[in-house]
C-alpha cells in the first residue's frame, strides 16, 4: 500500500512540470524531421537517449555532418550532469537490486530528479523512496514519448516561412541561462562563446571541442572568485 | 545503418553516465576536482552551439549589424530571465526573429 502511495505521489508531483516538457518534446519532434531523421529514428531517439537537450544537440550535429566521435562525446558531455544526480541519490538506493537500479538509472532525468530529490531529503528513512522516483520517471517518459510523436507528426505541416533551425539556439538559451549561477560559470560561458567565434572555421566541427575545453579551463581557473 | 549505430552509441553513453553512480562500483564521494568541473560541462558545450547558430562569423566576415538571429537571441535571453520557461523563450525569440525578418 505504501509502495502505491509513493508511486502515486511521484506521478502527482511530477505532473505540473509536464506543462514545460510537452512543448519541448514537440520542438524536438519538429527539429528531428527537419534535421533529416526519418520517422522511426526521430521517435526511437526519445527512448534510446531519453534526454531533451542532448537529443537536440544530436540533431544539430548530425544535420551539419559532424564526425560520429564528436556527436557521441557531445551528447555524453551534455548528459554529464546526470552523473552528479546519480551520486546524490545513490545513498538512498544502495540496498536495491540491480534491476531496480538499472530501471531508475534509465529514468534519471532533470525533471524526475528535481522532484524526487526533495522527497528523498525530506523523508530519508522511508523504505519505498524508489517508488517515488519510478513515478516521476515514468510520468516524464510517457509525456516525452507522446510530445515527441506530436512534434514529428506536426513537423511536416508547419508553414515554410518559419526558420525551424532557429528553434535550436532558442531552446539552448532557455536551458543554459538558469544554469549561470556564479561568476566562474559566467566566465566559462563567455570564454567558450568567444572561442566559438574565433575557431568557427575549423574543419570537422572541432570548434565545439576546442571552445568547450577553453571554457572549462577558464571556469575552473576563476572558481576561486565564487562566493 | 551508420545513423543507427551513432544513435545506439549515444544511448549507451547516456545510460552509462546515469547508471555508473548507481552501480555501486564508485566510492561515496567523488574527488572535488571532478565534482567542480562537471558543473561547467553542459554550459561550455551549449554556449558555443548557440553562438555558432547565430551566423555571427561566416568565413572571414563578421555580421553584427542587421543580424536578426543575433538580435532575436538577445531578446530570448531577456525573455528567459523574466519567464524562466522554455516554451515562452522559444515563442518570444521566434516571433521577434520573424517580425524583424519580415518588417525591418
Amino acid at each position: 500500500m505504501e509502495k502505491l502511495k509513493m508511486f502515486k505521489q511521484g506521478i502527482l508531483e511530477e505532473l505540473p512540470l509536464q506543462l514545460g516538457v510537452f512543448p519541448f518534446g514537440i520542438v524536438y519532434g519538429v527539429m528531428a524531421i527537419e534535421g533529416g531523421l526519418n520517422f522511426l529514428q526521430s521517435f526511437l531517439l526519445s527512448s534510446i537517449i531519453f534526454g531533451g537537450a542532448s537529443q537536440i544537440v544530436f540533431i544539430q550535429l548530425i544535420s551539419s555532418f559532424t564526425p560520429a566521435g564528436i556527436i557521441i562525446s557531445s551528447v555524453g558531455a551534455i548528459n554529464s550532469r546526470h552523473f552528479l544526480y546519480g551520486m546524490s541519490i545513490m545513498p538512498y538506493l544502495r540496498e536495491l537490486s540491480l534491476t531496480w537500479r538499472v530501471v531508475l538509472a534509465y529514468l534519471l532525468t532533470d525533471e524526475a530528479y528535481a522532484i524526487s530529490i526533495k522527497k528523498f531529503t525530506n523523508d530519508p528513512n522511508n523504505s519505498f523512496l524508489h517508488y517515488h522516483l519510478l513515478g516521476t520517471g515514468i510520468t516524464l517518459f510517457i509525456t516525452w514519448q507522446i510530445s515527441t510523436l506530436t512534434g514529428i507528426l506536426l513537423g511536416k505541416h508547419l508553414p515554410e516561412f518559419i526558420d525551424l533551425q532557429f528553434i535550436i539556439p532558442l531552446t539552448f538559451i532557455a536551458i543554459v541561462m538558469p544554469m549561470i549561477s556564479s561568476i566562474s560559470i559566467l566566465m566559462a560561458a563567455l570564454s567558450s562563446g568567444f572561442s566559438a567565434l574565433i575557431f568557427n572555421n575549423l574543419d570537422l566541427n572541432l570548434w565545439i571541442i576546442l571552445s568547450a575545453l577553453i571554457g572549462l579551463i577558464v571556469g575552473i581557473a576563476t572558481s576561486r572568485f565564487d562566493k | 545503418m551508420t545513423m543507427w549505430i551513432i544513435i545506439i552509441l549515444c544511448g549507451a553513453i547516456t545510460f552509462l553516465i546515469r547508471f555508473i553512480p548507481l552501480s555501486g562500483l564508485l566510492p561515496n564521494e567523488l574527488p572535488t576536482s571532478i565534482n567542480k568541473s562537471l558543473k561547467y560541462i553542459p554550459i561550455v558545450i551549449l554556449i558555443p552551439m548557440i553562438i555558432n547558430s547565430l551566423s555571427i562569423v561566416e568565413g572571414t566576415e563578421v555580421y553584427l549589424f542587421n543580424n536578426y538571429k543575433l538580435y532575436a537571441a538577445l531578446i530570448a535571453v531577456i525573455a528567459t530571465i523574466f519567464f524562466k520557461n522554455v516554451f515562452a523563450t522559444i515563442m518570444i525569440g521566434m516571433f521577434s526573429f520573424i517580425f524583424m525578418s519580415n518588417f525591418l
